[in-house]
């Protein structure tokens, strides 16, 4: 069953994009939260997900540094960058650095839906 | 582009972010009212959420609300009322300031070349005022302290008799 690995320092919005996430109707098995990028590498050593959703701007290590940090060590989890950094410059680094997919906050359920089809089954 | 060319276009960014974030995440419609330039001694506020940006350009942008309303934010986000001013409150307040701030910084990017955002930053107090401290900007990175003198661009919204207001400032780096 899926696992998603949602990686915000944000309590409030990893609980939004929880219940966005099964208002939709994608299927998802299991939350692992983390606050920001290092804790969310020790969360993915403990236990492997099927998606990872990333902010970027974190305390610690940034969403992109997670990134390149677990592109580089051979990890090919999906990654969706959910983050309010919505510029094309950012778009680009996100994707060259490994990331699968970019959705910009604020979101409707829809685009969430969408952008989450991709990698999630849908009810 | 001038910092007066970026103030003549900002407001309406603003608000447009501002509403599309209420409206499309926390599912309260807001109204808008005139932008005016506002000082310290019109600027109170019981919460402030704050992100600065720092690059070609530096400044801050904060949202200035009552508790009742942070509280009333709040509530909706986590479809749960909240009632007092909690830890769940603080980081409402300041994912709302982020997605203000990153909206606007978008917006902004595309006129004034790349920034980078602070972490939001958020204070609370019975009658919070701003004050600028008239000190010479010593230090790169953005902080009130080298806004001397400085107003704010303030945006006011109003929902269901309560309000708020963005605020907004900016400099060009030296």
């Amino acid at each position: 069953m899926p696992k998603v690995l949602l990686i915000d320092d944000s309590a409030v919005m990893r609980k939004m994009i929880q219940r966005n996430i099964l208002q939709s109707g994608l299927i998802v098995d299991e939350f692992v939260e983390a606050g920001d990028g290092k804790e969310g590498l020790e969360k993915l050593a403990a236990k492997p997900v099927d998606l990872i959703l990333c902010d970027w701007n974190m305390p610690n290590m940034t969403g992109i540094e997670f990134v390149k940090a677990l592109r580089g060590s051979g990890n090919n989890t999906p990654i969706v960058m959910v983050t309010t950094e919505g510029s094309d410059a950012k778009v680009e680094e996100a994707k060259s650095s490994g990331a699968n997919g970019y959705l910009t906050k604020p979101f409707t359920p829809e685009q969430l839906k969408t952008k989450l089809g991709n990698f999630l089954l849908i009810k | 582009m001038s910092i007066n060319a970026v103030m003549d276009t900002i407001a309406a960014d603003i608000t447009e972010s501002t509403k599309a974030i209420f409206e499309t995440m926390i599912m309260i419609p807001l109204q808008h009212s005139d932008p005016y330039l506002g000082d310290q001694h019109q600027i109170r506020s019981d919460v402030l959420g704050m992100v600065s940006f720092t690059g070609k350009y530096y400044g801050v942008i904060a949202m200035f609300c009552s508790k009742k309303f942070a509280l009333k934010a709040a509530s909706s986000m986590l479809m749960t009322e909240m009632t007092s001013f909690s830890s769940d409150v603080r980081d409402a307040v300041g994912e709302i300031s982020n997605m203000i701030a990153g909206n606007i910084k978008t917006r902004l990017t595309a006129k004034c070349g790349e920034m980078n955002l602070s972490i939001p930053i958020v204070i609370a107090g019975e009658g919070l005022s701003i004050t600028a401290i008239d000190n010479n900007p010593v230090v790169a990175d953005a902080t009130l302290s080298c806004f001397s003198k400085d107003k704010w661009l303030m945006l006011p919204f109003t929902s269901e008799n309560e309000k708020f207001s963005v605020g907004f400032l900016i400099k060009e780096s030296t």
